[in-house]
């Protein structure tokens, strides 16, 4: 057993979203791994909505589930509802969404952590990074105990000189009742990684028992629940190990025993409140400075830019099982705390409710992303990796997903092996890097599916099928997954080919299939197969033509994204490239000749140059 | 890296000049050499060969000279076929156009260029030297098209955008935001609104005959008794000897077409046999042909001999021609003119002229192209800006369209709607420059109210 002081092979600083996947991958990858945050009881928090999933978040959670994250397990034990989003949409689009008890999804995560072998928890605020030769060597605390690792994995999230805002006034912090990082950011100014600032909003939280839901619109969870983890592969061993030791920590089965949502809107009151106060509001008063988030718009906003729209709809969302706080989805804003709590009681059942948290607005730190490699590893310090909201993003999924990308590559980093780089076309989280590393965000990014140009390649339910070579070469499922992973992928390639070349009548099966058939009409060896891998087969077969479509134009970019451009490579040397291209080139140090091809700006002639000179 | 698809690109500047060239590299060169120059066999390599370039419909294009290289011997190490044909923008266009139909690629800038490195035919400093030459002059191409998007034409394009952009952030504010407080999804009018695109597309391909004037030019038809000077006329515009020229009534059997630009305008002149009461059966057929072709004809010039009294036309002319699209040439003006218009002609643009002696030929091509201008191109620009690029993108974005109006009427969930309608995002990104991502959200979050 070594010391706590030892050196380590990875040290997470920040124990959020991003944190937790770094620090886990990181671990069950056999490297002896650090995750330092500043108050261990807020491990794996849930900032803002009390809901993991949605709309190509909940792609991008099954695809974490498809590397051996832990999101996925963690978000169906916690899941107080379920619903499958788009579910009138193909299943490209279909979405896995689940309302989870905030208390018991954080605290699991943190039990899962506690239990990791190779991972140890400290509570301490990082102060300040140690840097040798160029690479970052190690953690600064301000209990002035100094850590040292081979790798650092930073997930700071809001917290570097994190402000709140409710009107006028002002508190430091990452989030409510939460400490800031105050001097972290000079530690990256000094190492001449460049920070700037965004913004990002929280709703009010409200009691329940003061809130008239025999006025509201209920919205309940489905009846059949769409979980997020793959469960057609995990063994006993894969399964549930926390609750498997018996703790019960989350005392029911996933989906059963759903509590509901509640719809309410505002009110031509709501709108004169707001109207009247805007001036007091930290964003439309000048307080804030940083970017906040166009697909997140304050309820100022919301009047604001759409004067002609009278009421907006807000979705009351239970924050757990045993507490009584509701979440005002919809209602974002910086107005101080008297103007909030008159809009609030201008709302539908809202008339006497009371006010537990106010909402506010947070400004913070991000590292603009464009200073990473596509593996998150920092192209100013050897060794340091990025990952979570401090890289522009912003939402649980995002971070998760980033986090997980983080860890495996610090590890890789220090064995000296090739990184793991996911591509566009490989999914979501390949997509969201890609975007990040290659155009930067002035925004906090948050995925959409129409971000992904192989959309249709990506329905939810193919995400182990398409993160399998990942997975196994990076050993980051148990064998006994893997394996079964693998004949999924057999068992979904054979079928297809089998419904391709059998008939029935004069027709292939697969002509069959794509004209419409029930599931009891398919031959009695399909109705075998498992529920998820047919419905694999079905889809293929089903979209074959678009499906293919987009295959080809992958295969296409295939040969360029394979032409590498070394990291320090000398664009200014080359006759003929356009001095704005030079410039943005230089900037940007994309890896392949594909990424250098998505550079705004950058344009063909340019990639003829280049790929000249790179042969 | 294997390039298995075959490119081509204009390699003479764009513009008129006197003779344009157009290379085309890959695989498919011998193919389209054999079948556009009706030829037996692969053409000899290295040897400039005269032949008439037929359009995959069978249409002659141009007389043209072409060259065939074998690869690997060529400037690609791929087969390369070099074809030269008259300087004239719009038969360049056409070949181009050609070419595209029989499934060649718009090449990239550089691109030959690339290949030819990638082939092992440049060494590195060859290339470089190569590509800095093209890279300055795709600069200048840029700079020319950003000026003429900023025409009429560039404008009807960008509305196009738009329109393209509000529908599909619409479509894809219902897949990416389903829990959002949107107005209800009606897919009717989703599907008018992409009709809507589809119909305003269509327009712009149709619009101020652009197709038709592309693939022909203004059709012009000559038109006169026997004798008074059409076939005179004619040359005269060519600016050489064409059609023959006779003292015999009727010489002019057969109708004959010519192109020719007159100020940027491409004309396609028909000389026609004469209008008079024919003796001969050949005669008459070409009498026949003359009433047919004035059917399809969009500019007349009906030339008198102005020493005789006007002609009385034909019925089935006559309901033809108005004043917008007549230019009566009294020609022989060195005679004298002894006789005033019929009554019938008075109320047409008409001009005297010479044409044995070239006298009022100035006159006459000015009158041409301000009768275009008016009243037959809708705008200068149509004709400038439409190549081989801007017509294939634009049909392409026209075959999206129709194709997400089909997935949308049969049933087909929205995300494959969507799919066909990023394909014509890509389509009229080729023309405008490329279309991010990020423009569809733009559009999408300035026109919904989305956000929690
Ligand atoms: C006010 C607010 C509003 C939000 N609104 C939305 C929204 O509307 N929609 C949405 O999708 N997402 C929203 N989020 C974002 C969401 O919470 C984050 O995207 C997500 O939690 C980011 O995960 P992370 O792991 O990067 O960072 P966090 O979850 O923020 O985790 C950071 C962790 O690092 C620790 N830490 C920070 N600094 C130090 C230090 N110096 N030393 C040690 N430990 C440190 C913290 O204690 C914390 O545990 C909001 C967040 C906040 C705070
Ligand atoms: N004097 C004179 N003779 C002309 C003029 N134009 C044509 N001609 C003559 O008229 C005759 C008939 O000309 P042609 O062009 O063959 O007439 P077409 O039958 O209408 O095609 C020829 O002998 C020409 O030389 C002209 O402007 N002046």
């Amino acid at each position: 057993m070594s010391g706590m002081l030892d050196e380590y092979d990875v040290i997470v600083c920040g124990a959020g979203h991003a944190g937790c996947e770094a620090a886990l991958a990181a671990a069950r990858m056999g490297a002896r791994t650090l995750v330092v945050s500043g108050n261990i009881d807020t491990i794996a928090a849930m900032s803002c909505n009390p809901a993991i999933g949605g709309v190509a978040k909940g792609q991008i959670v099954r695809e974490i589930d498809a590397l051996g994250g832990e999101m996925a397990v963690n978000a169906d034990v916690s899941g107080i509802q379920f619903r499958l989003l788009n579910a009138s949409k193909g299943p490209a689009v279909q979405s896995p969404r689940a309302q989870c008890d905030k208390k018991v999804y954080a605290l699991r995560m943190k039990h899962v952590l506690e239990l990791q072998e190779n991972l140890s928890i400290f509570q301490a605020t990082v102060t300040g990074l140690i840097f040798k030769a160029g690479k970052v060597a190690g953690c600064r605390t301000n209990l002035d105990v100094e850590f040292f690792g081979k790798s650092v994995v930073v997930t700071t999230g809001t917290f570097l000189r994190g402000l709140m805002h409710i009107g006028k006034n002002k508190n430091e912090g990452g989030r409510m009742g939460d400490f800031s990082a105050q001097t972290l950011s000079s530690s990256f100014l000094e190492a001449g990684i460049e920070l700037e600032r965004l913004k990002t909003g929280t709703p009010p939280r409200l009691l329940g028992r003061t809130i008239d839901f025999s006025q509201l619109e209920e919205q309940k969870g489905d009846e059949r629940p769409s979980l997020f983890g793959f469960y057609d592969t995990r063994g006993e061993k894969d399964l549930f190990h926390v609750e498997q030791r018996g703790e019960r920590l989350a005392g029911w089965k996933p989906g059963t025993d759903q509590v509901s949502c509640w719809i309410t809107y505002t009110s031509a009151d709501t709108q004169r409140i707001v109207n009247e106060n805007l001036h007091l509001s930290a964003m439309y008063g000048g307080e804030i400075e940083g970017t906040g988030p166009r697909y997140c718009p304050s309820i100022e906003d919301k009047f604001v830019r759409f004067a002609n729209k009278t009421r907006h709809m807000l979705f009351l969302e239970p924050e757990g099982r045993n507490t009584d706080e509701y979440y005002v989805n919809g209602l974002s804003t910086s107005l101080p705390f008297a103007a909030q709590l008159e809009m609030l009681r201008s709302i539908e059942g809202l008339e006497a409710v009371h006010l537990l948290r106010p909402a506010y607005a947070v400004e913070y730190d991000f590292a603009p992303p464009t200073q990473l490699f596509s593996h998150l590893e920092s192209k100013k310090v050897e060794n340091l990796f990025f990952a979570g909201q401090i890289n522009g993003t912003s939402g649980y999924e995002e971070a998760a997903c980033q986090g997980l990308v983080a860890g495996v590559n610090a590890v890789l980093k220090v064995r000296g092996e090739e990184p793991m780089v996911l591509k566009r076309h490989d999914g979501y989280i390949g997509v969201l890097i890609d975007d990040l590393v290659t155009k930067g965000t002035r925004e906090p990014y948050r995925m959409f599916t129409s971000r992904a140009e192989y959309r249709l390649l990506f329905n939810h339910g193919s995400a182990e099928l398409r993160m399998l070579d990942h997975a196994s070469k990076h050993g980051l499922v148990s064998d006994e997954r893997l394996a079964r992973m693998k004949r999924k992928k057999e068992d979904v390639e054979k079928w297809i080919h089998w419904l391709e070349v059998n008939r029935m009548g004069h027709d292939s099966w697969a002509t069959i299939v794509r004209r419409g058939v029930g599931k009891d009409e398919l031959p009695e060896e399909l109705r075998s197969l498992e529920a998820s891998t047919l419905e694999q087969v079905l889809y293929r077969v089903k979209y074959k033509g678009y499906l293919e479509r987009e295959t080809r134009q992958i295969e296409k970019l295939k040969d360029v994204e394979k032409i590498k451009i070394p990291a320090d490579f000398d664009y200014s040397k080359l006759k003929g490239l356009r001095n704005e291209s030079v410039v943005k080139l230089t900037e940007t140090q994309p890896a392949t000749l594909a990424q250098a091809s998505r550079i705004s700006g950058v344009n063909p002639s340019d990639i003829s140059i280049l790929m000249i000179a790179l042969r | 890296m294997e390039n298995t698809d075959t490119v081509a690109a204009l390699a003479t500047p764009a513009g008129e000049s006197a003779i344009a060239m157009i290379r085309v590299t890959g695989g498919l060169c011998e193919q389209i050499a054999n079948d556009a120059f009706g030829l037996a066999k692969r053409p000899a390599p290295r040897h400039a060969s005269h032949g008439s370039y037929r359009s995959a419909s069978k249409e002659v294009l141009d007389d043209v000279v072409y060259t065939f290289f074998s690869g690997p011997k060529s400037y690609t190490g791929e087969d390369v076929l070099e074809i030269c044909c008259h300087g004239n923008p719009l038969i360049a266009t056409r070949v181009l156009e050609d070419l595209l139909e029989r499934g060649c690629r718009q090449s990239e800038p550089g691109e030959f260029t690339r290949r030819a490195f990638l082939n092992g035919r440049m060494d590195l400093t060859q290339a470089e030297a190569v590509m800095e030459l093209i890279q300055a002059r795709s600069d200048r191409g840029i700079r020319v098209a950003n000026n003429q998007l900023r025409g009429h034409f560039g404008k009807q394009l960008e509305q196009l955008k738009q329109r393209l952009l509000a529908t599909v952030a619409t479509v894809e504010a219902y897949i990416d935001f389903p829990d959002e407080d949107l107005p209800p999804e009606r897919k009717e009018a989703e599907i008018e609104a992409i009709r809507a695109v589809l119909t305003f597309c269509s327009r712009i391909i149709d619009s101020g005959k652009y197709a038709a004037f592309l693939r022909d030019g203004v059709k012009t038809l000559i038109l006169g008794e026997p004798n008074a000077g059409k076939s005179s006329l004619m040359n005269c515009l060519l600016g050489f000897e064409r059609a023959i020229v006779s003292e015999e009534p009727g010489t002019t059997r057969d109708f004959i077409r010519e192109r020719v630009i007159v100020d940027g305008h491409c004309l396609q002149l028909m000389d026609t046999a004469g209008l008079r009461e024919a003796e001969s059966g050949i005669e008459r057929q070409g009498i026949q042909k003359t009433v047919e072709l004035s059917e399809e004809a969009d500019l007349f010039l009906l030339v008198l001999d102005g020493t005789l009294p006007s002609p009385a036309l034909p019925d089935s002319v006559a309901k033809r021609i108005t004043a917008k699209n007549c230019i009566v040439v009294r020609n022989k003006s060195d005679l004298g003119e002894r006789h005033p218009l019929s009554e019938q002609l008075c109320g047409l643009e008409q001009l005297s002229m010479a044409a044995i002696s070239g006298e009022g030929l100035l006159e006459l091509r000015e009158r041409i192209v301000k009768m275009i201008d008016a009243h037959l191109a809708h705008d200068r620009d149509d004709l400038i800006l439409v190549n081989a690029r801007h017509s294939a993108a634009l049909k392409e974005l026209a075959e999206c369209l129709a194709s997400a109006i089909r997935n949308f009427e049969a049933g087909e969930p929205a995300e494959f709607v969507a799919s066909e309608l990023r394909g014509a995002i890509e389509a009229i990104g080729r023309v405008l420059g490329r279309i991010d991502n990020e423009d569809v959200l733009d559009v999408l979050f300035s026109s919904f109210c989305i956000g929690k």
